[in-house]
């Protein structure tokens, strides 16, 4: 039967030839001299089953000789050593690096179907080598897994395998046993039954959960509940200048006000909308290294050192009811000029010394703020509004002097929803 | 059964001194050809063969050419009958292959680089102090 040379070749599932192995530096071992041996349609790919060029070598004295397990197709679609099938940037499992890149891989794994798409692949990357590589996608260098990284190579993945007849204590060879007489693994370990394909895949592999749990329990930073809070505290910037601080933090979001006290060693960066707060915090949470220092981070409480609480202060103020026993005096000594009853809440904001800035002519401290807004901001809406007594013109603060309405659902005219600015109006 | 002659000549004198022990050794090839595999691993069973093989040899060349014990003609009719292997033999003269195990051991073209057996590397150079049986005829260091 004739069979010309061209029949059947466009479908033919096709044998791997490569020239030089794509490995990891730790599967290559410690030496630099290495001696590798290359054989054609050496061994079935493990993966795809095709026959590929199998490269062995010895990564070191006292280590098995390795060898290529999967073909260099199955390693440059997910970007793995051709050996330990682990990440060739990061050392890491497939899953892991998925799971923290947020990569969804869809290589079939059943028969015909696998043998298709390896087909097709191998195709794409004979041509060109720029779209099918998954690992192109690697721009800048991922946080976590870098955290997950290793940062020595791991030789004990070279060592020999345990020799089995030493463990049932027939081993005749004794001193010159090349493989290790030593106990095995504990078969109830979970990390004891893995499987080639489920690690390329990504697919429950055991020691990419512990990996996974062990990035989930890393130190993280959560956002405070009270969601008008965008305030950062930032610790131990030592010499870093106001500016420094700027130049950094401005890239998260709009910064409403920044204060530094070099004293405490710690800055105040308040964001105009919480997303930007909460953006800044998660990027430079435990990771934010300027002037050689690593910065704490932590979330700010309700009022940041920067001044202007016009958010808490747009609800209504009433008149305390009289009759209770939590009516504060009248003050005698009014230094400040206050409102009988207008005790000021108490700056929140923890350690920081209660200095005004000496670059902040404005906003100063809630203290001081009624007495300075006083001459210069009358609102002129609230004139309406305002009976006589009052005089402390705080900027929106619609102060309700109404008779025996102490409380907001005391107000006859509010109708079930807030009404802040429909007082402002009547 | 005595070792089969092929040559029609008899022995020359001589003979009769290193019969017996050549029909020692040939027993003990015979012993050693007919034991059980069983315990042993695929290349050790044959380790045997080339240690006896090489005893022989060694034997007689050392009969001739240390000792001086026969004549040139009976160790002629030996390498003749091979009785002795001529080619390990005339490895042996060289130096520093003096004590070599056998010819598979300087065979490069058995190995995947070209190079050696293990057993060939000196002691001293071989470091970690770990003892090797080499694969083709367990030997454990032949030279140095």
């Amino acid at each position: 039967m004739a069979t010309s040379k061209t029949t059947n070749t466009y479908n033919r599932q096709n044998w791997e030839d490569a020239d030089f192995p794509i490995l990891c530096q730790t599967c290559l071992g410690d030496n630099p001299y290495i001696r590798m041996t290359k054989e054609k349609y050496g061994k079935e790919c493990k993966i795809c089953a095709r026959p590929f060029t199998v490269f062995r070598w010895c990564p070191g004295a006292r280590m098995r000789f390795k060898k290529t397990e999967v073909c260099q197709t199955c390693s440059k679609l997910k970007n793995v050593c051709q050996t330990c099938l682990l990440d060739l940037e990061y050392g890491l499992p497939i899953q892991v690096r998925d799971a923290a890149l947020k990569m969804k891989d869809d290589v079939p794994k059943s028969d015909v179907n696998k043998e298709y798409y390896i087909q097709n692949m191998e195709k794409e990357l004979a041509m060109g080598d720029a779209g099918a590589i998954s690992g192109s996608k690697v721009n800048e260098p991922n946080e976590i897994l870098m955290r997950l990284a290793r940062t020595a190579p791991y030789y004990k993945r070279n060592r020999p395998h345990v020799c089995s007849f030493w463990v049932k204590g027939e081993c005749r060879r004794g001193e010159e046993c090349p493989y290790r007489h030593e106990k095995p693994t504990d078969p109830d370990d979970p990390l004891a039954d893995q499987n080639i394909k489920d690690r390329y895949y990504g697919v429950n592999d055991p020691v990419a959960d512990k990996l996974l749990k062990r990035a989930a329990a890393m130190p993280a930073l959560p956002p405070p509940d009270d969601r008008s809070i965008t305030t950062l505290y930032i610790g131990n910037i030592g010499s870093l200048l106001e500016q420094d601080l700027r130049d950094h933090f401005y890239q998260y979001g709009e910064i409403r006000s920044l204060s530094v006290v070099a004293k405490q060693q710690c800055a105040f960066v308040q964001y105009t909308t919480r997303l930007a707060a909460e953006n800044a915090a998660e990027k430079t949470f435990n990771k934010l290294i300027l002037g050689g220092r690593r910065l704490t981070i932590k979330w700010g409480r309700s009022q940041g050192r920067s001044g202007t609480s016009v958010v808490n202060q747009t609800a209504e103020t009433y008149e305390p009811v009289p009759g209770l026993p939590g009516t504060l005096p009248e003050l005698s000594n009014n230094f400040f000029n206050l409102e009988p009853g207008h005790i000021p809440l108490p700056n929140m904001p923890p350690p920081p010394s209660l200095l005004v800035p000496p670059m902040y002519p404005p906003p100063p401290l809630p203290q001081f703020f009624f007495n300075t807004r006083l001459p210069t901001f009358p609102p002129p809406d609230l004139a309406a509004v305002r009976p006589a007594t009052s005089t402390s013109a705080i900027e929106n603060v619609a102060i309700v002097n109404k008779n025996n309405v102490h409380y907001p659902s005391q107000d006859p005219s509010r109708l079930g929803a807030t009404q802040l600015h429909a007082d402002c109006q009547e | 059964m005595p070792k089969v002659r092929r040559s029609k000549k008899s022995p020359p004198e001589g003979w009769e001194l290193i019969e017996p022990t050549l029909d020692e050794l040939d027993q003990k090839m015979r012993e050693a050809e007919t034991e059980s595999h069983e315990g042993k691993r695929k290349q050790e069973s044959l380790w045997p063969i080339f240690k006896i093989h090489h005893q022989k040899s060694r034997y007689i060349y050392d009969l001739f050419y240390r000792r001086k014990a026969i004549s040139r003609e009976l160790y002629n009719f030996c390498l003749e009958e091979k009785i002795a292997d001529k080619n390990l033999i005339a490895k042996w003269k060289k130096t520093g292959y003096e004590n070599l195990c056998c010819l598979r051991c300087i065979q490069t073209r058995d190995t995947n680089f070209g190079t050696n057996c293990i057993c060939r590397v000196p002691k001293g150079k071989l470091e970690e102090g770990r003892i090797v049986e080499c694969v083709h005829c367990g030997c454990r260091g032949c030279s140095g």
